[in-house]
């Protein structure tokens, strides 16, 4: 069901003029994509840092507390500007988009990786006091570090393999694999030819 | 000066058939090179952005540029091993691209500016230098990487 709404969804996008416009215009897209992986050098690149102190890896005589609260103005900054032109990329092709396993994976570890924020965030602010310049920090919060580092990997991952097409719906095949890409459409001629 | 033989030797290499042959190797060495370039990024806009007088102040610039240089080191060497693998896959292509020769001069203007100036000046008297000094310093390693990380993605749309 889910699939079939996403599906709409997408390709009521696609008929919009812009989505068009954005996809075929010669320099207007590669500057949205440009900037969507240059701002990861703001957004993932405070992230790195602020990680790299919880685990205990650099920055060791700066209280952790001061890291994580001086970075994430820019951090934050980083990360809306990455949310837009996402977002913006998404528009430009909706339907591919949608139907692209990667994608799906990307989305899965973004939650997870926002889930993991939310409560790395809580933890750290709530014990900063007591461990702020202690040579290794607690464990909860290295990993708690650990998890973030890996998730946004995963995510960097399947954000650049969604510009190949190896899984895309022409190329898939059984019922799983078009289920979990959204691939409605051979999902039911598969269905129907059974 | 032509190094064309560079990169015939690189087609002719091994790397060149590791890295033409496994998609998925090349997604996970290009994420490398992406992680490399966010870490690069981050460490050189705290330590930049320290000496501009925006951010981290309050706590000596030699704290927070030496710890942003050891992140660095470790960025820089991740992003020459795995761009040199990607490379590998279209080096015949890159030695026709402009894009590709600019970005090689800024890296090599880069790592000059990092090692033989920045570092050395800073890591001798960070805390008394000039604020102007440390603002243009600032700047200048500013503007390098964003055009060094800027010209690489370019690299794909030329």
């Amino acid at each position: 069901m889910l699939n079939e709404w996403l599906l709409a969804l997408a390709r009521w996008l696609d008929t919009h003029a812009w989505s068009t416009g954005l996809h075929e215009s010669l320099y207007m897209y590669a500057w949205i994509e440009s900037t969507h992986v240059l701002t990861l050098a703001v957004f993932l690149g405070m992230l790195i840092v602020i990680d790299l102190r919880m685990l205990g890896v650099l920055f060791m005589d700066v209280p952790a507390s001061v890291i994580a609260r001086r970075l994430d103005l820019p951090m934050m900054i980083g990360f809306v500007v990455m949310l837009v032109t996402g977002f913006v990329l998404y528009y430009a092709i909706p339907v591919r988009t949608t139907q692209s396993i990667w994608f799906r994976i990307k989305v899965v570890f973004l939650i997870a990786a926002g889930v993991n924020a939310f409560l790395f965030r809580a933890r750290m602010q709530d014990s900063s006091a007591s461990w702020d310049l202690a040579p290794r920090p607690p464990r909860n919060i290295r990993i708690g570090a650990a998890l973030s580092l890996t998730f946004w990997t995963v995510v960097v991952i399947c954000g650049r393999a969604i510009a190949y097409d190896w899984f895309d719906c022409r190329k898939l095949d059984g019922a799983f694999m078009y289920w979990a890409a959204g691939c409605v459409d051979e999902l039911a001629a598969l269905e129907g030819g059974a | 000066m032509d190094f064309i033989w560079l990169f015939e030797w690189l087609e002719a290499s091994f790397i060149a058939d590791a890295a033409k042959a496994y998609g998925g190797v090349y997604v996970v060495v290009q994420t490398a090179h992406l992680m490399g370039l966010a870490m690069l990024g981050g460490m050189v806009i705290v330590a930049d952005l320290r000496l501009l007088g925006v951010l981290m102040t309050g706590f000596p610039i030699s704290t927070v540029v030496r710890n942003a240089q050891r992140g660095f080191n470790v960025a820089i060497v991740v992003l020459v091993l795995s761009g040199i693998f990607l490379a590998g896959a279209v080096s015949m292509k890159l030695y026709y691209n402009e894009m590709f020769l600019a970005k090689m001069i800024g890296l090599g203007v880069g790592i000059l500016f990092v090692y033989l100036i920045r570092a050395p000046l800073l890591a001798r008297e960070a805390d008394e230098l000039s604020p102007w000094l440390c603002r243009l310093m600032g700047t200048a390693s500013l503007v390098l990487w964003f055009t060094v990380a800027a010209s690489g993605r370019w690299i794909g749309f030329s």
